[in-house]
Order: structure tokens, then C-alpha cells, then sequence
């Protein structure tokens, strides 16, 4: 309309105002072009900001501070446990679901009962169902690589630690989830008239001493995730089937809120209440039966020509009253950083409660411990009035950091000034969650060093490391107390402190009549207050009788038990098999057999019950290669929940440790966190698009003023 | 005509003055941002030049000298590169600030040339620019307020996250790490981080 109205006045503005809306148009055409190919190229800068893999760099790139990020594997965990007499069969389902568009190998770092025995392994991928079969560790791990290069899916069951172990996955296609069903034989523990088991469902972030091999402390490491920043992940849940042969009462889980169903007869159906827990605690069940707990119970079980023999048997309840010793008492206290928040409360507690337990003939000293150590005495003291209070303000002032140098500290508590001093009895009371992983050293110290000493250990938080609490505790010819909550401490420590007095039952041998027998553990326990001597057994043809015969309150006993009055039992030959592993093991560290003896020992037991034990591991392979040729497999370390009541900074955010320490230097030094500054300003980015748009707009000014003139 | 009506010639001032305000707004935005880039390199070289000056006479007073009386930070150590002529003042990393001036001692760090681990962060765009050029081998030389002097040689960069970084809690040598963002030619923040670790070459 004003084109043709400007037509008729004249040729001349028509032209210049046509080639003024054309330059005006072609600069905001400029303009628009410019800025979106500014913002294009920060765009592309941006992409470029996260590489595909993290450029590694050895000691430089660490586990993160903030805690490690979910992985796009998802796990999901389903226990069933099977309670038979005293047997408990458990089947672990692990559901690796891959949420992400790659293929994926998943690794995951779990923890089991250490007496239980590993023995199935099923993997469903798809709607096949592949079994594992038990190999040599190496050859395992062999098949297992070749067939992870080779595209096909795979699972892998590895011993780390005889309560921790690994489950590898390999080739879990986008989008896919694959079903690992591991299966375990554990027994059932009792004590002081309870029964009880206990089902590990997270490893805590364990400490390895300078000079440990830095491949065996990535092992047993995991990455931890923050619960401040993440929920709770690897949920689990739990269903026991409880039929322990007789009317159990008084089913507790101290941990967990459960639900009980009543079955036919004296079965119970045990559910978690809320359906699933995040993996973050140890679960516990206990019970008590409603008659009166039986001196013995004897089960059996017949597997290929063989019979095995599983024997309890409680020494009868001390009936005069006994006067406790007078003793020599050495508590040695973890104060570390894994044991920050409620455990340290425990563990304070706990020793509290022991020091005002003893009596002023006796004699004590407090070690504490993390990267250092302490001994409050030069050496043991009388526990006078003075002394103890002195002990008390001590424990109060202890605040849990640094590392868990435990080895030290056993070394301290072991020393004896007076060996020959018969009159006394002397205790070593080790209360820690016994976070590290040079496990070995510990065992060998103490085997050697021994002397007269008993180590009683006490498990303290959400997550302790059982194994090396139970072999402490019988290497050290003690007891293992668990407390898991600050509940707990009263009743457990005075059950404890009881317990300290003397051992009941001493000196214990065991005779058959009629046939040979191989009888695990080799070398019998002292029994303290409460505990029955739980006796395994394998030989050609089970008849007759054994008698067990020992001290008990310094006079001799002894018990005839009929083998006719066996009942069948279920998994007893894999409880066999596992405690003569335990045997082996415990006999390399003492130095009473050579490592390749206790290798091949190991081995072959392993191979005979199809049991993963340190020497084998269970694989199973999928025949049809599923991952595309080409494609590239992502690796994941599934990270771990921290265990309830552990502080995430006193662990990973440490502050960094006094600067001149006079170690040397190691290849596994776990690192201080570094905030490295933010350093881009960026000015170029502003400068160029400031330019851009004042370029325009004094363009555009130009071209409208030029415009008005001419008008 | 009709563009002479009164109520047409108002309509059409104010449909002019529309892309009148909207090219003035475009061109003040654009040179505030041209200004504000400026800014940066501009105080960078400046400041620079100043502490030159206020490393020399510490150096000759034996003790920090401030560069300008309301700083926040004083000079610390002058970092240079020979092969690639660089030479910067550190400066001691009092807050984020002391960035825009100089390369940065940053905090937790051990003092340079000393046992444990001395990291030095600077802008990728103004001080630190020369990291990209920085090559395993190359010498770095800082020389302290004190006139302590000391070398170091590259052993190679890495690209980190800033979340995933940790110096070694017990370190037995000397070591200087120099840190920047990365990429060198991005423009936008993010958590990745170049470093190029520095070990002491022994004295000769």
C-alpha cells in the first residue's frame, strides 16, 4: 500500500527506501546470525566440556568427595532364607538392571555370613537360564574375561574376604535386566539358650594400612554413596521360612520392623514390614524356644558315601557360684574415623560400663587407637577408685577420626609383664567394627603373640566385619560380643562382662567309639557362659558314640552322645567343607601348615563341594554372543550405602592429616580432597557478544536516521 | 498528503520510535558487555604490572608488600616459564577476588618449594592461558618473597573434575600443581579442570 503510494510521487525514494528495508533486513538477518552462531559455538564448547571417559591420571583422579554418584545399574536384592533345625539356606537374587543406552559389566562388592558356604550360582539373562559351575579362581576368571570379549553375558562369583565377596556381570544389554541367584549354606548360632543368624547386607568403607597391595585394597573397596545427597540404594528384601523343629517364641529382629505369619505346626513366615530396606544395616532374627533348650542336638546328613555329623552341645549351667577371678584387663579402643557417630557412642559406653565393672584387686589399661595410638598406663594398673574415675574422663574425651591401625595396638595389648603370674587371669577386650582389610597380619599377630592373654572382641555398629572378629576371638580363645545400637550396650556388655569372668568349659577333646572321624574345628574352643561347642564331623560310616570330655569349673566332665539319636539335617556336608576351609586358613596364618598347603587344601575342597572359597570361584557363561560386535561395554562399580550411624566426612572428607608425618611414601595413599578454584572468566564470550549486539545496534540507528533525514 | 494527517503522523513517530529504543537498548547492553569483557584482561595486565612492582620491594624488604593499599592479598612468589616467557606474580589466595589479579596460591596448599603439595590456580583465559602451551619436560621456575628459589620440572597434565581431585595426604618431595579450567577455548563454566603436576628438580 505505501509502495504503490510512493510509486506514483516519484522513482527516486521508491528505489532508496526498497534498498534501505533490504540493508535494515539483511543486518537483523546478520544479527540473528551472528548471535545464534555465538551461542551456537558455546553450545558446542559445552558438549565438549564432558569427555566420554574421565581422563585417568593414577594417583590424581580419587574416589570422590561428595560421595559417589548411582550408577545407571540398578540393583535389587531378594533373600530367602530357609531355617531348617540348625541350618539356615539362604538364596541371594540380585536383579542388575541397566537403565542406560550402553552395554555394561557391573560390579558389585558384597558381604555374606563368613561361615556360610557359596556353593549355586544361576544366572537368567532373557529367558535363559545359565548355572555356574565351580573352577580354579584363575581359570574362573579366565573364562569369565573370554567371554566378556567375546560379547557373551556372564557372571562371576569371587571371594575377597571369606564375608566379602564380588559379583561381576558382564554384557547387560541396554535396557536389559539380568538375574543373579547365588545360594549359601550358614548355620544357625546360639547363645545363652538363643537362636540366631545374622544376614550382612553392606560392606563399610574399610581401611588399608600403608603398604597393604594397593590391588588387594581396591578389592575390597567400593564407591560409597553420601546419604545426605542420595537415598538409599541396593533395597533388599527378606522373607525366612522358620521352622526350627520346635515352637520358637520370642522372635526378635533388633534392627529391622518385621512381620510374623504363623504356619502349620512350627513353622513362622518372617517378612520385612515395610516391604524392602535400603541395604544399609545388618539384619539380624533371633528366638528362643518355648521348652527347655536340649544339652544336645545332633544332626546328620548322608552325601555320596559319606556321612556328616553335626553336633551342639551345651555344657550343663554352672550350679555353685563362682568366684571371679582377679585379672588383668586390657580394653583397647578403636577410635577411628569409620567409627564416628553412633558407633564411637557405643563404644564409649561399653567401655564405661566395663570400667566400672571391675573390682579394685584387678588390674587394667586403655589403649585407644586410629592412625595413632595411646596406652593411658605405662603398664596395668590397680583399678582403685582414682584410677577409674581417671579411665572414665579418658573414654569421655575420645573423638573418632583418622585411620585404623589396629595392628599396633594388638601388639601393645599383648605385652605381658608377668607371664609366669598364674593367680591372674589376663583379658585383652578389643572393642572396634573392625574396618580393615589386612585381616591376615592381625590373625598372625596374634597367633604368635598370644602368651596367656584372651582377646575378646566386641563388634560395635551397623556393619562390623565378622570374620575378623570371630577368628580373633577364637585364635585369641575369647568370645565375640555384636552390639548394634546403643540399646544394646547394657545388655550385651553385662552379658559380656559375665561372660569375662572364666571360661566354663576347658581343655576339650572329643573320642569316638566305633569308626574314624574327621572333625572340624581341629582345634576345640574354651566355652564361655552360654555357648555350646558346635562340633562338625565327616566320616565313612557314622555309628556308635562319641563322648566329649573336658574341665568344667576345674573338675574334669565329660558327655556321652549316642550318633542313633541324629536327625537328618540339611547342607551339614557344606558346613563341613567351609569350617575345614576355616581350619586351613586359620592353620596358614598361625604358621602350622605353608601356604601351599593351605592352597591346595582349600582348593580341593572347594572343587569337591562346590564351594567359592579364596581359591575358587563360581562362573557361569552364556553360550550366544548377545553384545554387538563394535559396541563398546561401559564398566560400573555399583556403589554401597554407608552403614546406618557411620559420619560420610570423618571418612571421605577427612581434613587433611598434619603435614609432616614421618612415613614414607606409598602407592596407595588414599589422598586429601582439593577444591581446585573455578578459573574461567569468560571475558572473550562477553566481549565478542557485546560487540556483536552494539554492532547492531548502531547499525540500525545509522540506517533510521538516515532514513528520517531523507523523509 | 496523507502521512501529513496529524493522527497519522503520530502513529507513524511512535512506530519510529519503537526501533529507535530497541537499537539504542541493543547498543548500550552491547557496549556494557564489551566493557565488561574488557574489564577483565585489562585488570589483569594492570595488576600485574603493580605487582611487579610490589614483588620487587618485598623482595627487598624481605617481607610482603601490598600492591595497592586496599588489596587483599600480597605477592608471594614470581612463577616463570622460560621456554614460553612466561612470568607471573603469585599471589597468596585470600578470597576469589585475588583471581582477577594474578595466578593464586590456593588455600590448603603447602608453601611452594616446601615438602607436600603447592597448588597454583589462574583464569584459562587471562594468566593461565599459556597451560595449553605447557609440555612434559618444561622447567618452572618460583622464586619466593624471601628469594628462596626453586625448579621444577612438568611431569604432564591431566584433565580432572574438580570434585574428583585429591593431592597426596603424605607427600615426601616438594610438588607444585598448576590448575586451571578446561577446556582452554570454552565458554561457558563447568567442573573440569586442567592440572599439570610439578616435581622438584633436585638441587644442582
Amino acid at each position: 500500500m505505501t509502495l504503490s503510494l510512493a510509486a506514483r510521487r516519484s522513482p527516486g525514494p521508491i528505489s532508496r527506501l526498497r534498498k534501505d528495508r533490504a540493508f535494515l533486513v539483511a543486518g537483523l538477518w546478520a544479527a540473528i546470525l551472528s548471535v545464534t552462531m555465538l551461542s551456537f559455538a558455546s553450545l558446542a564448547h559445552a558438549r565438549q566440556l564432558a569427555p566420554d571417559n574421565e581422563v585417568t591420571s593414577g594417583s590424581l583422579l580419587l574416589r570422590a568427595r561428595d560421595g559417589a554418584t548411582p550408577s545407571a545399574v540398578q540393583l535389587g536384592t531378594d533373600m530367602d532364607v530357609t531355617v531348617t533345625g540348625l541350618t539356615a539356606r539362604v538364596k541371594v537374587v540380585q536383579a542388575f538392571r541397566n537403565t542406560s543406552r550402553d552395554w555394561v559389566e557391573a560390579t558389585y562388592l558384597y558381604p555374606l555370613p563368613e561361615d556360610g558356604a557359596v556353593d549355586s550360582l544361576k544366572m537368567v539373562v532373557g529367558q535363559r537360564v545359565i548355572i555356574g559351575e565351580i573352577n580354579r579362581r584363575a581359570a574362573a576368571r579366565e573364562i569369565y574375561e573370554q567371554a566378556k570379549a567375546e560379547g557373551r553375558a556372564a557372571g562371576l562369583v569371587e571371594q575377597q574376604r571369606p564375608n566379602m565377596f564380588t559379583n561381576r556381570v558382564a554384557n547387560i544389554g541396554p535396557g536389559e535386566t539380568v538375574l543373579i541367584e547365588i545360594e549359601y549354606q550358614a548355620p544357625v548360632r546360639r547363645l545363652a539358650g538363643e537362636y540366631g543368624f545374622r544376614l550382612p547386607l553392606v560392606v563399610g568403607p574399610r581401611y588399608a594400612p600403608p603398604g597393604a597391595s594397593a590391588a588387594d585394597a581396591a578389592a575390597t573397596r567400593a564407591p560409597v554413596l553420601d546419604p545426605r545427597r542420595h537415598a538409599g540404594v541396593n533395597p533388599v528384601s527378606i522373607t525366612v521360612r522358620l521352622n526350627p523343629g520346635f515352637a520358637p517364641t520370642g522372635i526378635v529382629s533388633p534392627y529391622h520392623a518385621i512381620q510374623i505369619v504363623e504356619g502349620a505346626g512350627s513353622t513362622r513366615t518372617i517378612t520385612l514390614k515395610e516391604g524392602s530396606a535400603p541395604s544399609n544395616r545388618d539384619f539380624e532374627l533371633r528366638w528362643r524356644s518355648a521348652e527347655n533348650a536340649p544339652g544336645v542336638e545332633l544332626f546328620r546328613q548322608r552325601v555320596r558315601a559319606d556321612d556328616y555329623l553335626m553336633a551342639l552341645v551345651s555344657p550343663p549351667e554352672s550350679s555353685r557360684r563362682r568366684t571371679p577371678p582377679v585379672r588383668e584387663l586390657v580394653f583397647v579402643i578403636d577410635n577411628s574415623g569409620s567409627m564416628s557417630g553412633d558407633s564411637m557412642r557405643q563404644a564409649k559406653e561399653s567401655l564405661k560400663l566395663a570400667l566400672r565393672s571391675l573390682s579394685p584387686a584387678d588390674r587394667f589399661n586403655v589403649i585407644r587407637f586410629d592412625d595413632s595410638m595411646t596406652e593411658l598406663f605405662d603398664k596395668p594398673v590397680l583399678a582403685t577408685r582414682e584410677q577409674i574415675a581417671l579411665a572414665l574422663r579418658y573414654a569421655d574425651q575420645l573423638e573418632a577420626s583418622g585411620g585404623t591401625e589396629m595392628l599396633p595396638a594388638l601388639r601393645a595389648a599383648l605385652v605381658d609383664d608377668t607371664p609366669e603370674d598364674a593367680g591372674r587371669v589376663r583379658q585383652v577386650i578389643f572393642l572396634t567394627d573392625g574396618s580393615i582389610s589386612n585381616e591376615d597380619q592381625m590373625l598372625a599377630a596374634l597367633g604368635a603373640n598370644r602368651g596367656r592373654s584372651r582377646v575378646f572382641m566386641v563388634g560395635i555398629g551397623s556393619a562390623p566385619n565378622t570374620f575378623l572378629m570371630n577368628r580373633m576371638a577364637e585364635v585369641g580363645r575369647g568370645a565375640y560380643t555384636h552390639i548394634g545400637d546403643t540399646r544394646e550396650v547394657i545388655t550385651r556388655m553385662s552379658a559380656l562382662l559375665e561372660r569375662l569372668t572364666r571360661p566354663v568349659l576347658t581343655d576339650l577333646r572329643v573320642v569316638t567309639h566305633g569308626g574314624d572321624a574327621e572333625f572340624a574345628p581341629a582345634n576345640l574352643p574354651d566355652l564361655y557362659e552360654g555357648e555350646p561347642l558346635v562340633l562338625l564331623a565327616r566320616a565313612s560310616n557314622l555309628r556308635g558314640s562319641i563322648t566329649v570330655s573336658g574341665m568344667l569349673d576345674g573338675r574334669p566332665w565329660s558327655r556321652r552322645v549316642n550318633l542313633n539319636q541324629a536327625v537328618e539335617g540339611v547342607g551339614v556336608a557344606k558346613l563341613w567343607a567351609r569350617r575345614r576351609i576355616t581350619d586351613a586358613e586359620v592353620g596358614q596364618r598361625l604358621g602350622q601348615i605353608s601356604a601351599e598347603e593351605a592352597a591346595r587344601t582349600i582348593a580341593q575342597l572347594g572343587l569337591d563341594f562346590s564351594i567359592v572359597t579364596r581359591e575358587t570361584s563360581l562362573v557361569a557363561v552364556d553360550r550366544t554372543p548377545s553384545r554387538p560386535q563394535g559396541a563398546s561395554l561401559t564398566e560400573e562399580e555399583l556403589p554401597l550405602n554407608l552403614p546406618a550411624g557411620w559420619d560420610f566426612d570423618r571418612i571421605f572428607g577427612a581434613p587433611a592429616p598434619d603435614g609432616d608425618r614421618s612415613s614414607k611414601a606409598e602407592t596407595d595413599d588414599p589422598g586429601v580432597p582439593f577444591d581446585l578454584p573455578q578459573t574461567a572468566t569468560a571475558w572473550a564470550l562477553s566481549m565478542w557478544s557485546g560487540l556483536g549486539l552494539a554492532l547492531i545496534g548502531g547499525l540500525g540507528l545509522m540506517i533510521l536516521r538516515r532514513r528520517r533525514r531523507r523523509l | 498528503m496523507k502521512r501529513t494527517s496529524p493522527a497519522n503522523g503520530k502513529g507513524g513517530r511512535r512506530w519510529r520510535a519503537l526501533p529507535t529504543a530497541g537499537f539504542m537498548t541493543l547498543l548500550i547492553v552491547g557496549l556494557c558487555l564489551v566493557g565488561q569483557g574488557a574489564v577483565i584482561p585489562a585488570k589483569a595486565l594492570l595488576a600485574q604490572v603493580l605487582l611487579e612492582r610490589a614483588f620487587a620491594r618485598s623482595q627487598s624488604t624481605g617481607s610482603p608488600v601490598k600492591a595497592w593499599p586496599w588489596a587483599d592479598t600480597v605477592p608471594v612468589a614470581r612463577i616463570s616459564v622460560p621456554r614460553l616467557k612466561v612470568s607471573e606474580i603469585i599471589l597468596s589466595g585470600g578470597s576469589g577476588e585475588a583471581l582477577a589479579f594474578g595466578p593464586t596460591l590456593v588455600p590448603g596448599s603447602a608453601p611452594i618449594g616446601r615438602t607436600g603439595t603447592a597448588v597454583v590456580a589462574a583464569h584459562r583465559d587471562t594468566h593461565f592461558r599459556f597451560m595449553q602451551d605447557l609440555r612434559p619436560g618444561d622447567v618452572v621456575i618460583v622464586e619466593s618473597v624471601t628469594g628462596d628459589r626453586a625448579s621444577f620440572r612438568i611431569q604432564g597434565g591431566y584433565v580432572v573434575r574438580n570434585d574428583r581431585f585429591a593431592i597426596a595426604s603424605r607427600a615426601v618431595a616438594p610438588v607444585l600443581i598448576l590448575s586451571t579450567c578446561w577446556p582452554f577455548d570454552a565458554n561457558t563454566r563447568g567442573p573440569w579442570r586442567y592440572v599439570a603436576v610439578a616435581q622438584a628438580k633436585p638441587r644442582a
